[in-house]
């Protein structure tokens, strides 16, 4: 272990300052542990600094010196001299900010702390709505008693409705009450894979420690355990381990305990011991509260009527919500162009596009044939007349403008004509396009009608 | 006989300035800054049909960051690299699925950044719900398949870059007779210059005519 970082050390003393050295790298810590190595960096600065510029070299240097390949994990952290000292893991001493959670941004991005909590998921931007009253009011209650009253607390509800906010704003709260408290947030399917690991690389022991010391376990989406027997046995252990010693538990899930797909019956009566509460699809005026709220957050600022547009047009859920509005917000500001109405539907048009732009031959045909009252046949006939021969012609533009077919295979799909047939008919149409008005007007509504 | 061609000219590796943005422009600028590390979303999603460059995008983004991974679909890596570019969502199996819906969980927590690229809009694609809507959380662009003109000067620019003489009417010619999307345009081009090569003759209508008649 330490013979790895005095191999990383001698690497960049070869490239680096001393002043260099001094400030971003001595002050780090390294440990390798049976799965990974982890970095610790003692402040956001030197983390974001150590990401943005080092941490590629030192896993390429641990790849070479291991001869395999360990993940890098950077943590804001004690170093590793005072974390010994005071005797203490480093993850509890360090993982919560004093007064509002501030999250470190490195490359952007959030880095986390051992506790995996997200900062920027708390109670002041968890949106309120008759949709999550209920689950809100508990939520708050376990934070402030954790282990006390509702354990385990189980919040379940459909995809996207803003149950990891909920449970991560209680494990942010617990961690601003009480600093020393060990919290760790992990979603099912990644508990699933760390036991795995722990397993092949004989350091079972480990993580159930791990698991069993915790004060606050927050365990996301635990449907993903369905069929996983081993897993949910030992989560058996850990969870009666926890409860008895008074500690809490926050469990989400898809649907309610009960109806639990490939999940043991014992773990499934013992979910239910606590409180259960459900999110639900939130309502307009809420979905409305929600984009105002981001838009806030990211300091933009985004009108009512605007919001009120983009909460019409997604429904769902509050992923995809704000999705919609990070297009909004994207293209507004690559257009350097305040939101506005317009501006939304415009950077929202290809998203709410229901149709499929590849469009088939086929569909052109018989979209066509049936604004025009003919037969489909008659695309693929011989006859010349006029009322045929027009519709035909704006069916084979179409195909032109809107696939990737070349123009021998359109002249086929028309009942075998010749290639020069199709060149003639786009010259057709691209010239009555210019001087008949009705005919224009046709074709921007086949246009729109194919590509919804 | 004819002459054989030694093909040592392999063609240039997909990166941001080879791509012809055509109306895409505003998600190749977002690219560029989400490659350099300038964004503050970690995942991108790119949909579009057939030959609208979305491969061309993700390998460009991880050619842009060292460490960068390409997967064109399964198998997914377990653990994040600093940037992975997923190609063909679509084709996930169910096991992928799991693996790439854990991977933005883990880069929604900081561990790295995610470009995909689908045929569809996320909320229309054919997988798991969970996935999808994970995939719709972050930036979403739709990328717009070139038009004539633009895939006209693509083809000029490939040939000026393989030191070829295109004609006009054998560029026009291509667009009216072969697939129009831009890798099939471009892969009968490259395959025209070698013909071209290997029968000592200059690029002309009749040549690629009888290029087009011999390659079916």
């Amino acid at each position: 272990m330490a013979d790895f970082w005095t191999h990383c050390l001698d690497h960049f003393q070869g490239i680096l300052t001393d002043q260099q050295l001094n400030t971003w790298i001595r002050p780090l810590a390294v440990e390798v542990e049976s799965d990974k190595v982890v970095v610790k960096a003692p402040n956001r600065f030197v983390a974001q600094w150590v990401k943005d510029r080092y941490i590629n070299q030192i896993d390429q240097l641990a790849r070479s010196y291991f001869e395999q390949s360990y993940p890098i994990e950077l943590i804001i952290s004690e170093t590793k001299a005072a974390a010994q000292a005071n005797g203490r893991p480093a993850a509890a001493a360090e993982a919560a900010p004093a007064g509002p959670a501030t999250p470190a941004r490195a490359g952007g991005q959030v880095v986390l702390d051992e506790s995996r909590l997200n900062p920027l998921f708390n109670f002041d931007n968890f949106v309120r709505g008759k949709a999550n009253e209920l689950a809100r009011a508990a939520a708050l209650q376990v934070a402030d008693n954790p282990g006390a009253g509702y354990n385990p607390l189980f919040v379940y509800g459909g995809v996207g409705l803003g149950k990891t906010h909920l449970i991560q704003a209680i494990g942010n709260q617990v961690l601003a009450n009480n600093r020393r408290s060990i919290v760790r947030y992990i979603h099912a399917e990644r508990y699933f894979s760390d036991m795995v690991r722990a397993i092949r690389t004989k350091s079972f022991e480990d993580f159930k420690r791990k698991y069993d010391s915790l004060d606050l376990l927050l365990i996301d989406d635990i449907q993903f355990f369905a069929g996983k027997d081993r897993t949910q046995e030992e989560f058996f252990y850990t969870f009666n381990s926890l409860i008895e010693s008074g500690k809490q538990v926050i469990i989400t899930s898809d649907t309610f305990p009960k109806d639990l797909e490939g999940i043991e019956e014992r773990l499934k009566s013992r979910f239910s011991w606590g409180l259960t509460v459900m999110l639900e699809p939130p309502e307009l005026e809420m979905r409305v509260a929600i984009l105002l709220n981001k838009a806030k957050q990211e300091g933009e600022s985004l009108d009512e009527a605007s919001a009120f547009f983009i909460a019409k047009q997604i429904r769902s859920n509050v992923r995809e919500l704000e999705g919609a509005l990070k297009r909004v917000m994207a293209y507004a500001r690559f257009h350097q162009q305040p939101i506005s109405v317009e501006l939304a539907k415009e950077a929202l048009k290809d998203l709410l596009a229901v149709q499929n732009r590849q469009i088939s031959i086929e569909n052109i045909q018989k979209t066509v044939a049936d604004f025009y009252k003919i037969k489909v046949a008659d695309m693929y006939a011989k006859k010349r007349t006029r009322n045929l021969a027009r519709p035909r012609q704006m069916a084979m533009y179409l195909a032109k403008e809107l696939t990737n077919m070349s123009l021998p295979e359109i002249g086929q799909a028309f009942g075998g004509r010749d290639h020069t047939t199709v060149i003639h008919a786009c010259r057709k149409i691209e010239e009555l396009k210019g001087s008949d008005l009705t005919l224009r007007r046709d074709y921007n509504l086949l246009v729109q009608v194919l590509t919804g | 006989m004819r002459q054989l061609i030694l093909d040592i000219r392999p063609d240039a590796p997909p990166q941001f300035d080879n791509f012809l943005p055509g109306q895409n422009a505003e998600a190749v600028d977002a690219l560029i800054r989400f490659a350099g590390g300038q964004a503050a979303e970690p995942l991108i999603y790119l949909w579009g049909e057939t030959g609208s460059g979305k491969s061309h995008l993700l390998r460009a983004c991880t050619a842009a960051v060292p460490g960068g991974v390409y997967r064109p679909g399964a198998p997914l890596p377990e653990s994040l690299p600093p940037l992975l570019a997923v190609d063909d969502v679509d084709a996930l199996g169910p096991e992928a699925q799991v693996g790439l819906f854990d991977l933005i969980n883990q880069a929604r927590e900081g561990a790295g950044r995610i470009v995909a690229a689908g045929s569809l809009p996320p909320a229309r694609l054919a997988l798991r719900r969970d996935l999808t809507t994970r995939l719709g959380w972050g930036l979403v662009f739709g990328l717009r398949p070139l038009t004539d003109q633009e895939r006209a000067a693509a083809l000029r620019s490939r040939a000026a870059a393989r030191g070829m003489h295109l004609p006009d009417e054998v560029a026009a010619y291509l667009l009216n007779h072969c697939r129009r999307d831009l890798p099939g345009l471009l892969a009968t081009l490259d395959a025209l210059d070698l013909f071209s090569l290997s029968r000592k003759r200059a690029v002309t209508l009749p040549l690629l005519r009888e290029f087009l008649q011999q390659s079916g």
